[in-house]
């Protein structure tokens, strides 16, 4: 709990002063107050209208999507979590993210099969697909001493223009009906989609849940299993971990296939759930969230869920503030500005121990 | 030598230059005190020419904007002055080590440097370029700079210095001239009476079967080195700092590759050995970079004594952790070697250092070792845990394990010691038992006189 701390108030400070600096531009408190209260609504519904019309859909709407972009956060938070804990700065999980979404959207499409084998094979694909993306930065630094920093950030965009500026208008372009022009691969077999939950109230689907089980899952295996020990030994002093006979390279390659494969899920969980092919362009940065939504984690597995959780709220809210002539970019800058102050570690730490230390010695 | 460079704090007493007694808090105030240090590495730009290193940190500028050929002009004339050359407009990654430890003089000297300290200089030098660096310190006094030579070798303080003060143990144990001493001398006023204990009783030795051999090894740092330690026995390895003693525990640890040879440990033979293997075949290790090698300062202290034995039992069950049999084994640790605070979730980092190496030896003697490799086990302890210390490992052999002790602290080798072995230059260089061992063949044999 003491390690969230700095994080809570990180994103405290982030929300006041992102609150401050529209009251500026804006000019006016209330309509501030009024936008925030907006971005609140469409985070978690308009209980008010719920209470009085009995509604569902008011609530469970904004529920579901704002569920829907934490699910997809949590993924990718995770995969750079799962990195950052062995010590690798995965830059990648976008990349690794838009090849899995294409995967995904290759099997959903092209394979017919019944839906209890299709939709897991669809996402099996795409996890093994990202982690095979994420394996060769990690062969790299291996074998040829390749930083994973600048190996992850460039195969970034070889990803993208492998998959958008080829396989997409090339070879695996849908094949157009008729004089409609389409773009995009072809529309996934409905055998492929993940499940709806909420009926036709919300988009809200499946990978929401598939990604709060992995969090715990991630969080077992780094607090409670062997290997969760020894990777954390690895990623805080490898030279210790060496000498203490732990395989660092295997360690090491493990990390990253998990991180790939959780952030080439996520590109499948867009896919299966929310886009149903792959668009001409997949304009989801939510790979580089995954980085954000990590430090703000404080690279713990339930801190990246604490964190996806609290801005795949804010961002599903944040269109709702247009309406009071705030841009609905704003939760991003909140997210930007928590990050800040997230790495602004030393602060913080000064700052913690001094109240600690004054803490304890007054009692005395 | 820190302190005077303004790196380390002085506890207590003062500096003075030129009678005037000064504080020095950094290296700034040194430089602005007048001292101009050269360190054993070198810390020049590498792909800088010989004029921009010498002037960098305060260049020389015309009109805003940095002037080579006025950087280039110092060179010159401070070469002139020392009678040497060097190309200021060469890059320096294209020099030789011996030009390269001119380049760091200059620049001392372009800083105004009164006082220089030369950090081992001769360490990487060829002869020619030994007399070479001796001839522009002669020249350098001779124009009335300070030198400060710092060194192990005998040879060149004979040959270079004015004054030799001898230091051992942080302590400046005598003061000679040149002419008034000979190398046997300075040997023996280095090594010093390192005495015997008496307490420590000899080892029941005789008939022991040797736990590990090494049959020619070869590997980065050593050169075909056969050895062997037998159950019981402390083998102590001395020898200059560098020698390859830190690269033979490595070996013997698995932590370092072998490029020749091959070691046995009990009946296994390995050509190549990772640390799993060797821990598996009973290798406790207890490194002298305990920061780095031994602990991880972010874990705790009961994850801290897991670490090594992390896949059995009491620490695992299973693919878990046990965490109830990793506490009680804690708990139980802590108690019996007397680690404080007594708080097995304590963060490893927060002990001092003497406890944090109270939990490492704890730990690696809870293996039940039959071979514990020991690196400088007692460096910074204060006196009661540096006994404490001592006292597990000769428990230890008398108990039937086999203890390779590498220590710089000859004294230390000494009291422990059933058998010394002398390291330079990553070969062995003599051999000596216990009661036989003279202090100053010893002393003669770290600084490589051949037997």
């Amino acid at each position: 709990m003491r390690r969230a701390l700095p994080s809570i108030l990180s994103v405290a400070v982030a929300v006041g002063v992102s609150f401050i600096a529209a009251a500026l531009t804006l000019g006016s408190v209330s309509q501030t107050a009024s936008a925030f209260g907006a971005m609140v609504e469409g985070a978690l519904g308009d209980w008010p209208r719920f209470f009085e019309t009995g509604n569902a859909t008011a609530v469970l709407r904004p529920i579901g999507e704002a569920a829907t972009k934490a699910g997809l956060l949590t993924l990718t938070g995770l995969s750079v979590a799962v990195a950052f804990r062995v010590g690798l700065f995965n830059i990648g999980a976008q990349g690794q993210m838009v090849v899995g979404a294409l995967a995904a959207a290759f099997i959903g499409a092209r394979l017919s099969l019944p839906a209890a084998l299709h939709l897991p094979l669809a996402l099996l694909a795409a996890a093994a697909i990202g982690s095979g993306w994420a394996l060769i930065a990690t062969a790299l630094k291996l074998w040829r001493g390749v930083h994973e920093v600048i190996s992850t950030i460039m195969l970034n965009w070889v990803a993208v223009s492998l998959v958008e500026n080829w396989l997409v208008v090339g070879p695996l372009r849908a094949t157009a009906s008729g004089t409609n022009s389409v773009s995009g691969t072809a529309q996934i077999l409905p055998t492929a989609e993940l499940p709806r939950v909420m009926a036709e109230s919300s988009r809200l689907n499946l990978g929401f849940f598939l990604a709060v089980a992995l969090a715990l899952a991630v969080s077992l295996w780094m607090q409670r299993t062997r290997a969760g020990y020894e990777s954390r030994a690895v990623g805080l002093a490898p030279r210790a971990a060496e000498a203490a006979g732990i395989s660092v390279s295997r360690r090491l390659f493990e990390a990253m296939a998990v991180s790939g494969a959780l952030a080439g899920l996520a590109g499948g969980v867009l896919i299966l759930g929310t886009e149903l092919k792959y668009p001409a362009t997949l304009a989801s940065p939510y790979g580089f969230d995954g980085i954000a939504i990590a430090l703000i984690g404080q690279s713990h597995p339930l801190g990246a869920l604490a964190s996806a959780l609290f801005f795949g709220a804010l961002r599903a809210g944040g269109t709702h503030m247009q309406l009071y002539g705030v841009h609905k970019s704003f939760p991003e800058l909140i997210q930007g500005l928590a990050l800040l102050l997230v790495a602004a570690k030393l602060f913080w730490e000064r700052l913690l121990k001094q109240r600690i230390a004054t803490r304890t010695r007054s009692p005395v | 030598m820190n302190v005077l460079y303004g790196l380390y704090h002085p506890d207590g007493g003062e500096l003075a230059f030129d009678g005037q007694a000064q504080k020095v808090r950094s290296p700034q105030d040194a430089i602005a005190r007048g001292v101009g240090m050269v360190h054993q590495h070198f810390t020049l730009v590498p792909n800088l020419t010989v004029a921009e290193n010498v002037v960098l940190g305060a260049e020389p500028t015309r009109g805003g904007l940095f002037d080579l050929e006025a950087a280039v002009r110092v060179v010159d004339e401070t070469c002139k002055k020392l009678g040497f050359s060097l190309d200021a407009r060469a890059r320096v990654d294209r020099l030789s080590v011996g030009s390269q430890q001119k380049v760091e003089i200059v620049k001392a000297l372009r800083r105004g440097a009164k006082t220089l300290i030369l950090d081992e200089p001769t360490a990487v030098l060829t002869p020619q370029e030994t007399d070479d660096l001796f001839r522009i310190t002669r020249e350098l006094s001779e124009q009335g700079s300070t030198v400060v030579l710092i060194t192990h070798k005998l040879k060149d303080v004979l040959a270079f210095a004015t004054r030799i003060a001898v230091m051992r143990r942080g302590r400046k144990v005598a003061e000679v001239r040149p002419a008034d001493t000979t190398g046997a001398q300075l040997a023996e006023l280095m090594v010093g009476g390192a005495m015997h204990d008496p307490a420590a009783p000899p080892s029941p030795l005789g008939a022991t079967e040797p736990f590990l051999t090494l049959e020619g090894v070869s590997a980065e740092g050593l050169h075909d080195l056969s050895l062997e330690v037998r159950a019981g026995e402390i083998l102590g390895v001395a020898g200059v700092d560098g020698n390859g003693q830190r690269e033979l525990a490595e070996v013997v640890t698995g932590l370092r590759p072998l490029s020749r040879g091959r070691l046995k440990l009990g009946a296994t033979h390995w050509s190549q050995l990772t640390p799993a293997q060797a821990r598996a075949c009973g290798v406790a290790h207890i490194p002298e970079d305990r920061l780095h090698r031994a602990m991880v300062a972010d874990m705790t202290v009961e994850e801290n004594v897991a670490l090594g034995r992390q896949h059995q039992a009491p620490f695992a069950r299973g693919l878990f952790i046990d965490f109830a049999g990793r506490r009680a084994r804690t708990a139980q640790l802590l108690e019996a070697h007397d680690v404080r605070p007594r708080d097995p979730v304590a963060r490893m980092g927060s002990l001092s250092g003497g406890n944090q190496q109270k939990l490492v030896v704890a730990r690696e003697l809870d293996t039940a070792p039959r071979l514990l490799v020991v690196v400088q086990p007692t460096r910074g302890l204060d006196i009661a845990a540096v006994n404490a210390v001592r006292q597990k490992l000769l428990e230890r052999a008398r108990a039937g394990c086999a203890v390779l002790l590498v220590s710089l602290d000859l004294e230390e080798v000494l009291a422990l010691a059933d058998r010394v072995v002398v390291m330079f230059e990553g070969r062995l260089n003599g051999t000596f038992t216990r009661g036989a061992c003279d202090e100053r063949e010893l002393g003669r044999r770290m600084l490589g006189a051949a037997a």
